[in-house]
């Protein structure tokens, strides 16, 4: 049943040995923040037979046997069983770090510039990055002012919709409830 | 007699037209969204979950519920017509589907798959009017012990069965029970794992997990790893079947609805294993002339079996979900959050309190397909025009929907930074192939199966033998024994 990994197969995404073992020291480092969380809980059960330090205990140690299986299975021969992910083998890191741009740069800023123009800095960012990992080019000064009112067309009906018909709260601009 | 008036009762409630077009909004979004890539019913379902806060809950579980299988609809006819399956539920529907489609019986393809999701869903639908009573009857007697044991049942076969390794579903469900842990404790009201934090007191949203671990991991995932992935559309044809497809897929439509139903009941993650079953069980019983076409130039059986079981299992996961307040998919989950927010409880006393809500969701059933019939049939030419949207601005659109959802539940700017951290443990979890279901169900039930446990070993004054003394629990304990060795005997048994 083992997998067979030559060093083809660490080029085959999911297949890099480093990365798996990387996953297993992460469940481990999970159950041990779970762990030093439990053991500040009182173990007092009361008429409840368990008392709340009971689950996260089990989930710790849970946690911690999964952890240390993975780590065994990344260093014998890789994780067993397991399906090729979809996907170039190599990470394309400038446009993931300008789709990311736009998720923090909203979420930095969402409460300050409200959401239409928040979430249109968002979309604007974020279609460069993946027209960027499309091979495409992304475009001057003219196609970014060109995206940034695309983002405001999908997000002023989105903020009014929502706001003004199903009345979410959404942050805005101004009070006036448009913008 | 009874079951049929409050039926009556529930088609009454459900064909007002506010109702109505609820309905048909969830229908049309469902299908949508089914067709898109990019977005699936439990997390679409997640994103609009702030509207619970105004919308009455009849009509906002009749909205969710045209999503969820819209988007099987909907699902089937990317499947068909691109490489790429909307849904997973329709994987199966791509292997013939596609290839009929190349061939240029996309049509047939299309109306098989709309016209056998139509077929399953109805009769579905009827058992589960027909069998949800019964089942809620029955489920009333069971106690605490009895549902921590279900509990864990669906944590096992949700993490175990399901995916390529029970090792990874198993971390990813303790990871989702991890995360329900957070917050303050229901019974003793001891605050847990908030480190200080003072967004972490309410606990963690189930939209925040739900949009950050698939909405934005996809984004996220698209722009690092899928750019330069070519995809292929299919040319349309008229939507249509000559007479041998007819004859060659309704006992494929019956079978599928067979397989689909009973998988989509227990607690067995949804509607992937039936797919592929009646995949294998219609490749084996085609007639020997048409058995060359499947893998080759596309069997019409191949489609219309697992498309009827999808939708079979789609609709089944609610009787399970509504008797018992246990979800067998994720996008049930999330459907079971929904009732929470509106401090609904889901479960056998759910056909009493809330029978109105129950029934009318139930007749909504029956309303939605026929609605979905139309919109996938005569209609489909319109939702073909949706995959011309590129892929860009498509993704980049999603993470302003994943906004709305995120920060309109709890208007926090934290949840968003979150949702982002979130999303990066997505990436790793798909490079590294961890199923994401468990974690959703691991952090929808955790809290749950928490309580009852409790509830359960107070019944036993303290005793843990409580769960071996009672009849039904043991039994259920020995069914999660049984889903946990089975496989590991049958793969010992096949190396020796």
């Amino acid at each position: 049943m083992r997998a067979d990994l030559s060093p083809a197969a660490e080029a085959v995404p999911g297949g890099s040995r480093t990365g798996q073992t990387l996953m297993g020291l992460a469940a481990l480092g999970v159950a041990g923040v779970l762990a030093w969380g439990a053991a500040g809980l009182p173990s007092d059960a009361g008429y409840a037979g368990v008392g709340p330090d009971f689950l996260p205990w089990v989930v710790t140690v849970a946690l911690a046997v999964c952890g240390a299986l993975l780590l065994w299975e990344a260093r014998t021969g890789g994780f067993r069983h397991m399906e090729i992910p979809s996907g170039a083998a190599r990470g394309d890191w400038p446009a993931f770090a300008w789709v990311s741009a736009g998720v923090l740069g909203n979420a930095a800023l969402i409460t300050s510039i409200g959401f239409v123009l928040s979430c249109a800095l968002c979309f604007a960012l974020a279609v460069r990055g993946l027209r960027l990992s499309e091979g495409k080019p992304a475009g001057g000064a003219l196609q970014a002012v060109r995206d940034a009112v695309t983002g405001i067309v999908i997000a002023a009906p989105t903020y009014w919709m929502f706001t003004k018909v199903l009345a979410v709260n959404l942050p805005g601009l101004t009070a006036s409830g448009w913008i | 007699m009874d079951i049929f008036n409050q039926l009556l009762g529930g088609f009454a409630t459900a064909a007002t037209p506010i109702n109505l077009l609820w309905a048909l909004a969830g229908c049309a979004l469902g299908t949508a969204i089914g067709v898109l890539p990019g977005l699936g019913p439990a997390v679409t379902v997640a994103m609009l979950l702030p509207i619970t806060g105004q919308v009455e809950p009849t009509a906002s579980m009749i909205f969710f519920a045209g999503i969820y299988y819209g988007a099987m609809y909907g699902g089937s006819t990317t499947s068909i017509l691109l490489n790429t399956p909307g849904e997973t539920g329709t994987m199966v529907t791509a292997l013939e589907g596609f290839k009929m489609a190349k061939s240029g019986r996309a049509g047939a393809a299309l109306a098989t798959s709309a016209i056998g999701s139509f077929v399953a869903g109805t009769i579905a639908t009827v058992l589960v009017t027909l069998f949800a009573p019964l089942l809620a009857d029955f489920a009333v007697q069971l106690g605490p012990p009895e549902y921590f044991c279900l509990m864990l049942l669906a944590f096992t076969t949700v993490s175990a069965v399901l995916g390529q390794s029970s090792l990874r579903g198993l971390t990813a469900l303790f990871l989702g029970l991890a995360m329900g842990l957070v917050g303050i404790d229901q019974i003793t009201g001891q605050v847990r794992y908030t480190g200080g934090v003072l967004e972490f007191m309410d606990g963690i949203e189930v939209v925040l997990v739900a949009v950050g671990l698939f909405a934005v991991t996809e984004a996220l995932y698209n722009a690092l790893y899928e750019g330069r992935n070519p995809s292929t559309l299919n040319r349309m044809t008229r939507a249509h079947m000559t007479r041998t497809e007819w004859r060659r897929s309704w006992p494929a439509w019956l079978r599928g609805t067979a397989i689909g139903f009973p998988f989509g009941t227990i607690p067995a993650g949804g509607s992937e294993i039936p797919t592929f079953l009646s995949y294998a069980t219609e490749r084996k019983l085609a007639a020997p002339e048409h058995q060359a076409e499947f893998g080759g130039a596309g069997a019409i059986e191949g489609v219309a079996g697992p498309e009827a079981a999808n939708n079979a299992a789609v609709t089944a996961t609610l009787v399970p979900l509504l008797t018992l307040g246990i979800p067998t998919s994720v996008t049930a989950a999330i459907l079971l959050s929904a009732l929470q927010n509106y401090g609904i409880q889901a479960g056998p006393q759910l056909f009493q309190t809330s029978s109105t809500l129950v029934w009318a969701l139930i007749a909504s059933l029956y309303i939605g397909n026929v609605m979905l019939l139309v919109l996938n049939l005569p209609m489909v030419g319109l939702w073909v025009k949706l995959l011309r949207i590129p892929r860009a601005p498509l993704y980049a659109g999603i993470l302003i929907f994943a906004t709305v959802g995120v920060y309109g539940m709890r208007q926090s700017a934290f949840d968003l930074f979150l949702m982002y951290g979130l999303s990066l443990a997505g990436i790793a979890m798909r490079r590294f192939d961890f199923p994401i279901a468990p974690v959703i169900v691991g952090l929808i039930l955790g809290p749950l199966a928490e309580a009852h446990l409790r509830n359960a070993i107070a019944i036993g004054e303290g005793s843990w033998l409580v769960f071996f003394q009672r009849p039904m629990s043991a039994t259920l304990l020995a069914a999660v024994a049984l889903v946990l060795i089975t496989p590991r005997a049958l793969a010992w048994h096949r190396r020796a």
